[in-house]
């Protein structure tokens, strides 16, 4: 007898449904990728115009943002307890706000 | 409360089925998809079990989310709409009831199954405060109910990902000492659809009702792998 194709249902990330209980974790890789995208395009456009302060601050934000991402992940890897995840999120997005504001005070204000 | 089920069976096309049931106090979803299933449709399939949390044979997906059925009360839903559907990534049998036989496919492809050394004593004990005790303990209660295989985006992705369950599996028999080894473990290990495939969302580990982080396990069997690349 001729076997039926197996039937899966998958998260699909166009659905609502796959997108319901998102977690903390994915929202970080998530905003992780989505920065690295942001900032081919934002390079390009910085290297064109160096001195335009919108392109300046939009490069500060995601190099922020994607590095300090980028260190949460490393430190998962090399050891940190993976229930601090969701605690280095927070502290990796406050530590890139703070350092943006601070540049900001320091040089655009 | 409304319960909007899934339904589907071979040869038929799915839909989400409504069905009203009274909520009362302490009361779980198993408990309202098994009034469903006597007042309202007796051709509702579900699986259950212990009806305690011991068996883990409940687990859907709750309004977005993994969870076990019979440890969901109504109440924690905070909400009068409670949408259940089957786990992802297993192959449907009917409505909610999926096929968890990939679980074990899973764990002994990556060769996630203890095979003791030849001159190994019958009994091997590994004492409570071994440090090799301590790094197991907190992976090996798994009790194969499939909920991180569900909320895992790589198995989604990539249906060559083994998934958290066997890995974490993998975790536990690759760090016992009295293990002999799998010769394909290390190419397992190092493979491009294994322990890279990970992108470490923790998704499996936010999930899981026994309090085990397969993450934390992959993450180790990955230091594991590139500590063996540098010898």
């Amino acid at each position: 007898m001729p076997q039926r194709p197996r039937r899966i249902l998958r998260r699909r990330w166009a659905t609502t449904e796959g997108w319901r209980g998102t977690r903390a974790g994915m929202w970080a890789w998530l905003l992780q990728r989505a920065a690295a995208v942001a900032l081919v395009v934002v390079i390009g456009l910085h290297l064109r115009t160096p001195y335009w302060h919108a392109v300046q601050v939009l490069l500060l934000g995601l190099v922020l943002l994607h590095g300090l991402l980028g260190v949460r992940a490393i430190l998962l890897d090399f050891g940190l307890p993976v229930r601090w995840h969701r605690r280095l999120l927070v502290l990796a997005l406050a530590l890139a706000a703070l350092i943006f504001a601070a540049v900001w005070g320091w040089r655009w204000s | 409360m409304v319960l909007k089920v899934f339904r589907w069976s071979p040869g038929f096309r799915e839909r989400i089925q409504r069905f009203w049931v009274p909520a009362k106090e302490g009361m779980t979803v198993l408990d309202a998809l098994i009034d469903a299933q006597r007042r309202l449709d007796p051709t509702l399939a579900f699986r259950y079990a212990c009806r305690v949390g011991m068996c883990g044979s409940c687990g859907v997906v709750i309004n977005g989310r993994e969870r076990w059925a019979c440890r969901t009360l109504l109440k924690s839903l905070d909400t009068r709409i409670v949408t259940v559907r089957p786990l992802y990534h297993f192959p449907l049998v009917r409505d909610l009831v999926v096929d968890l036989a990939p679980l074990g496919e899973q764990t002994a492809r990556v060769g996630g199954v203890f095979t003791p050394k030849a001159e190994a004593p019958a009994f091997a004990p590994i004492g409570a405060a071994a440090p090799e005790r301590r790094r197991i303990d907190p992976a090996i209660e798994c009790i194969g109910c499939g909920l991180c295989m569900s909320a895992c985006t790589m198995v989604a992705h990539d249906p060559r990902f083994p998934g958290p369950a066997a890995l974490n599996r993998l975790f536990t028999v690759d760090a016992d000492s009295r293990d002999a080894g799998d010769p394909a473990r290390e190419a397992v290990l190092l493979s491009e659809d294994t322990l890279l495939r990970c992108h470490g969302q923790a998704n499996c580990t936010e999930v899981c009702p026994m309090g085990i982080s397969p993450t934390e396990s992959i993450l180790a069997l990955r230091r594991r792998a590139v500590r063996g690349l540098f010898g």
